[in-house]
Order: C-alpha cells, then sequence, then structure tokens
C-alpha cells in the first residue's frame, strides 16, 4: 500500500506515478505489486471502420458507366480519334483512388500507394494511343511514375515502421523532396539526352541538405529536442 | 367498412427517440459518441461464454436496448435489431470510444469483461443511466443465475421470464411535461478548462474510492448531503484552477448535474428520463470561501430541486419538439442547428459535469458477489472533465473522465476530500510513457 506523498492519496499496487501529480511511487518495503492484476487492461481499442457499401457502389457504377458510354459514344458516334480513353483512365484512376476510402478500408498503405502508382501509369499508357508515339511513355512519364510511387512508398514505410514523432516526419519529407527532385532532373536530362548535371534540383537538393542536418542535430541531443517539442507542440 | 379488431398487441416494429435521445445522435462526430459506461465489479473471475449466455438471455427483457438507429425524413427511430450479437468482448483501456451506428452489427450497446468486472457501454440515445443500471444488473443476476446462485427479480433486477411492461418504453417527459408556462434555460458563457488534448480516441480515467460513512461524516459537519458536498468540492477545485491558471476575466464557474426524474415523477421508463440543473458559483462577486460554497450549493439543491421548477424545465424541453413547425422541418436541417446550438450555447453553459446515481440497492441474494460498482459519463463533447458518482454499500466511487493530458481539477478535487480527513484510493488507466 503506497500514498502519494504530493497528494496524500492511497494508490492502487500497480500505479507508478499518480496520475493526479505524476509524482514517482517509491515504496522499497513493496516490490511484488507486479503480480497483482491492474484495475485496468493494457490493450487499447481501435475504432470499427464501417465501409460505405452504398458510396461504394454507386461510385463504381456511375464510374462504369460514364466510361462505357464513352467508350461506346467514340466508337460509334465520334470515331475521329480514341479521345474516350481519356475519360476511361480518368474514371480507373478515380476509382482506384477511392478504394481505401470506401471500397476496401483495411487494405494496407503500401498496396493502396502501388495501386495508386499503376493506375496513373496506366492513364498514362493509354493517353499515349494519341499521341504520335509511344517513346515519351516508356522513356519519362513511367520513370517519373516509378519513381515517385517508389518514394512514396519509402515515406510510407519509414513513417510506419521507424518513428511518427513531427521532426523524424520532416526530417522524411525533406529527405524524400530532394530525391524526387533530383530524380526528375536526372531522369529529364536521360530523356533529352543531355548531360548529367544537377541544377534547378540542386538548389532544392542542398537546402533540404541544411534543413536535413538541422533536424538531425536537434534530434541527436534530447534537451534540444525537447524544448524544440514543447514550444511547437500542436 | 370497420376493421376487425385485433385482440393481441403486435410486437413493436420501431420506436420514437425521447425527448433527450434527440439530441445524442446529432452530436455524434467521428471522434465523440454520447456512450457512457457503468460496472460491476465480482468477487469471482469472469467466464465469458457464461457472461454470453447470460447477456443473451437478459437482452429479451429489454427490447429497447436491442435497436439500430435509423434515420427518417424529419426525425431518427430506433428498429428492433434482430442481427447476432451483442457479443461480450475482452475489455480495453480506451473505453467508451466513439460507437458508429453502422458498426457492431448496429448494436448500440457494447459488453466488455475484465478479471473481475462486467461493463456495459450503451449510447445515450437508449436510455439513462438508470435505464442502464436495470440492463447490467439484469445481466450480472443471469450470470449468477447459469452459475448456480439464484436471484430473485428485486430492485434493478428484471425477472427475465416476464414480458416488458408498455411503460418501459415510454417517453416519460410527454406525460409529465404539461406547466402551463416554459421557464427560460440558463444561458451564460461559463469558465472553460483549458488543457492539452490527448490524441483521438484516448480516454482518461481517474477513479477514487471512499468510505460512505466517512463521506457522510464530513458532508455532515457542513450540514450538507454527500451530493451537495461533492458538489461543492468540484465547484472549489474549478474555481481554485481558474484563479491559478492565466485569465483575462474570470467567469462563473457552473456544473451540470443530472437530476433523475423518476424521483418526482413516477414512471418505470426505461428510456431517458433526466433534466439537468447547474448549480454554479459567480467569483466576479467576491471570494468564496469552501463553506460558503457548500451553504450556496444546498441552498441552490434545496430551492430548484423539487416537482414545480423539474416541471416547468422539462416542459421548456418539450416545447422545442411539440412545435408544429420545427415537426416539419427535414432532419438534415435540425440537426445543423441542434449541432450549432450545443457547440455555440449549452456546451459553453457549464464547466464540468457530475452526476450522482446514488446509493445502489442490490437484491440480499446477490450481495455477497458483488464489490462495488463504477459510472463514467463517457468523453467530454469538449475540452473538460466529466465526474460520476456511485455508491453500494460502504463503497463510494468518484469516476473522472476526460480526454484532456493535465489532471488539475482531478488533482485538487481529491486533494480537498484529503484536507477534510477523508480517505482517499486512486486507480486510473493513464499511462506514464516519457516520450
Amino acid at each position: 500500500m503506497s500514498y502519494c506523498v504530493n497528494c496524500g492519496v492511497e494508490l492502487e499496487a500497480s500505479l507508478e506515478r499518480c496520475p493526479l501529480c505524476n509524482t514517482p511511487v517509491i515504496n522499497p518495503n513493496e516490490v511484488t505489486h507486479t503480480n497483482a492484476v491492474p484495475p485496468f487492461p493494457k490493450e487499447k481499442g481501435q475504432v470499427e471502420v464501417v465501409k460505405s457499401k452504398d458510396l461504394a457502389l454507386l461510385l463504381s457504377i456511375s464510374l462504369t458507366a460514364t466510361a462505357v458510354v464513352c467508350g461506346s459514344l467514340n466508337l460509334l458516334v465520334f470515331s475521329q480519334s480514341a479521345w474516350s480513353l481519356y475519360v476511361i483512365g480518368a474514371c480507373l484512376v478515380l476509382w482506384v483512388l477511392a478504394i481505401p476510402a470506401v471500397i476496401y478500408t483495411r487494405l494496407p498503405i503500401y498496396f493502396c500507394l502501388l495501386f495508386d502508382g499503376l493506375s496513373i501509369g496506366l492513364y498514362q499508357y493509354l493517353i499515349s494511343f494519341n499521341t504520335k508515339s509511344h517513346v515519351w511513355f516508356y522513356e519519362l512519364a513511367m520513370p517519373l511514375t516509378l519513381l515517385a510511387t517508389a518514394i512514396a512508398l519509402l515515406f510510407a514505410l519509414l513513417y510506419k515502421k521507424v518513428s511518427r514523432s513531427f521532426l523524424m516526419i520532416g526530417l522524411y519529407f525533406f529527405s524524400c523532396l530532394a530525391l524526387l527532385c533530383a530524380g526528375i532532373e536526372l531522369l529529364i536530362e536521360r530523356f533529352f539526352e543531355t548531360p548529367f548535371r544537377l541544377t534547378w534540383s540542386a538548389i532544392v537538393l542542398s537546402i533540404c541538405v541544411v534543413i536535413d542536418i538541422a533536424l538531425i542535430t536537434i534530434l541527436s541531443r534530447a534537451r534540444l529536442r525537447n524544448a524544440v517539442r514543447r514550444r511547437l507542440h500542436f | 367498412m370497420p376493421m376487425p379488431k385485433n385482440t393481441k398487441k403486435p410486437a413493436k416494429d420501431w420506436y420514437r427517440l425521447d425527448l433527450s435521445a434527440i439530441v445524442y445522435p446529432t452530436l455524434q462526430r467521428r471522434d465523440f459518441s454520447s456512450v457512457y459506461r457503468i460496472s460491476v465489479l465480482l468477487k469471482d473471475t469472469i467466464q465469458p461464454d457464461v457472461l454470453q449466455r447470460a447477456a443473451d438471455i437478459a437482452l429479451k427483457r429489454f427490447p429497447t436496448y436491442k435497436v439500430a438507429m435509423r434515420k427518417g425524413l424529419f426525425w431518427r427511430y430506433l428498429e428492433p435489431n434482430d442481427r447476432p450479437g451483442p457479443f461480450v468482448q475482452k475489455d480495453i483501456r480506451n473505453f467508451c470510444m466513439p460507437m458508429s451506428f453502422k458498426g457492431n452489427n448496429r448494436y448500440m450497446i457494447r459488453l466488455y469483461y475484465y478479471d473481475r468486472r462486467i461493463s456495459l457501454e450503451a449510447h445515450h440515445s437508449l436510455g439513462d443511466g438508470t435505464g442502464g443500471m436495470y440492463l447490467l444488473q439484469t445481466i450480472a443476476a443471469v450470470y449468477l443465475k447459469l452459475l448456480g446462485h439464484p436471484i430473485p427479480a428485486q430492485y434493478y433486477v428484471m425477472d427475465t421470464d416476464h414480458a416488458p411492461d408498455e411503460e418501459e418504453f415510454e417517453d416519460a417527459y410527454m406525460r409529465y411535461a404539461n406547466a402551463s408556462v416554459c421557464p427560460d434555460r440558463p444561458s451564460e458563457k461559463t469558465y472553460r478548462v483549458r488543457g492539452t488534448r490527448e490524441p483521438s480516441h484516448t480516454f482518461n480515467v481517474i477513479d477514487g474510492i471512499l468510505s460512505v460513512q466517512e463521506t457522510m461524516a464530513v458532508a455532515k459537519r457542513y450540514q450538507a448531503t454527500i451530493t451537495e458536498y461533492l458538489n461543492a468540492v468540484l465547484l472549489y477545485a474549478l474555481l481554485q484552477k481558474q484563479e491559478h491558471d492565466f485569465h483575462i476575466r474570470l467567469r462563473p464557474v457552473r456544473i451540470a448535474m443530472p437530476v433523475n426524474l423518476r424521483r418526482f415523477f413516477p414512471s418505470r421508463t426505461l428510456r431517458n428520463f433526466i433534466t439537468m440543473v447547474y448549480p454554479s458559483i459567480d467569483p466576479r462577486l467576491g471570494d468564496y470561501t469552501f463553506e460558503e460554497i457548500v451553504t450556496h450549493v444546498h441552498n441552490y439543491m434545496r430551492y430548484y430541486i423539487n416537482e414545480k421548477f423539474l416541471r416547468g424545465d422539462i416542459t421548456t424541453n418539450a416545447a422545442t419538439k411539440r412545435n408544429p413547425f420545427i415537426r416539419i422541418v427535414p432532419l438534415f436541417i435540425k440537426d445543423f442547428v441542434v449541432r450549432l446550438f450545443y457547440t455555440r450555447v449549452q456546451d459553453k453553459n457549464s464547466s464540468a459535469g457530475l452526476t450522482n446515481m446514488g446509493a445502489l440497492k442490490v437484491p440480499d441474494e446477490m450481495k455477497p458477489f458483488i464489490e462495488r460498482f463504477d459510472i463514467y459519463m463517457g468523453m467530454p463533447y469538449s475540452q473538460r472533465t466529466n465526474c460520476a458518482i456511485i455508491s453500494y454499500e460502504d463503497i463510494l466511487t468518484i469516476n473522472f473522465a476526460s480526454c484532456i493530458i493535465e489532471a488539475d481539477v482531478e488533482r485538487r478535487f481529491f486533494k480537498k476530500l484529503v484536507e477534510d480527513g477523508i480517505h482517499v484510493k486512486i486507480e486510473s488507466n493513464r499511462s506514464f510513457e516519457e516520450e
């Protein structure tokens, strides 16, 4: 049986600190309390996610109908060019983007991002049927989409598996931004067959490196880290 | 041609929401539902399979708790729910979680078990704490019966072999809202507790366990009842907090306290039948000593909590539901207006909530199996603390629930009790993980 030295209340045996004033409980005579069943369970509950079935159905039917109607019009009436591919591709992208929100809410974020990237890639491929050649798609659009998807996946992985503190999120964000900008510039130079040289992305890269160094410094020093968290908490 | 009269009354296939229940679904947010919890702590570890059987048997006696919420064009209503469930589940730390009307097989109650404790969580649209207590005690009695300990139907324990009475479903407000004048509601901005919001779905609980005899002796010293004394202590804690925290101007400190109307207007309803009274202290009038606060609360309670004033209060509330112009307004407009009124006026009308279910009675045969009861008012709508009190035999439990990190109000509250010579034992679900 321990009492809080500050509040004077008796504390339940499993409490390590007084819940009222946060004073630690130090009772050298009582070290066996860990065997007692605590009054509250340790497991936290999750709010049940309700799938919006009606909305998913409505969305799927509307998008399919739009795609089918435009495709038929293109085939039968306005058949000068394959313009319906723009609409069909847009419907597909919208449907894929809606999957995590209304259709299958428990889909892991990695699959969602992968499907988003694939659907955008497919849309670009459909667009390439309306252009003179497919070269821009294979040489530029596809590598750019792959790069953006890979970086989004990397960001999600770091966010989920490493740390979610806002300083760490800042670190991931600026690192990913630097990678993305440098990658975009190099891929554009590869497409136009100019020598590999960083120009505009070098500015973004250097700003991101400076911010990253500042963040790493803050993160590595506990006192500084706590001071920043205290002042910037939201 | 006249229709032949049906001698047997058909089973109800829908229920109107009662006067209080109309408000709760409109306040529903992704991170907030008006869910309260009552628990009973038994003396032996709970057997979940027996508890599930007990719940299935007991719930047949409570048709208004085995329902789903539905939307009409003008009002919401409750529809009997025959889906499988509700299923008993292992208890969690962050209980009183938001309750989606479409989740949990559309059931609006949850049943938890943990070690020796059975907990019932119910949406306030179904009924108040008294209704919930009938259900919980009946489940506990059936559970004990299944374990071979027969419990008679008495006090809060209902006979599960009998069909429910019509009066148990009634909206008792409408029966008694018949005063010829509608008194005004108090509407003044009051002191709001400032604090750091916890992440969504975190529910901080601090329970204080006291002796009824000891508390009663101290309350008598101040010539007050236990409710008046504890109300005064909470007002005192809030006044102190307001004074010590940063403030530009002082505001009145007011507590929203539900009163069980069954004490004044006979009804066996299991739905909501409560109204709010607001004991308050205005620090702008001068510094109040604790003795003065107790006297003020004591006089307020004596003056306002009587059949006449309460009848006036429920008549004012019922007037809006009876108004034909309000009745024909579509539900989504009603929702918008009610939410706006609640956020702008009603929620700012009080600094904290306090409810006292009083001394619970259980059948003598059940007493050897029960240690204590707990009640939680649920997650507060805004950043504040809710306090719920219940007593059984000589154990008085004070349960504070909040969704802010700071526990200043609770600390000042319990400190005052300790200063007055009451022994307080604290339990909590708060975690103290360092950043």
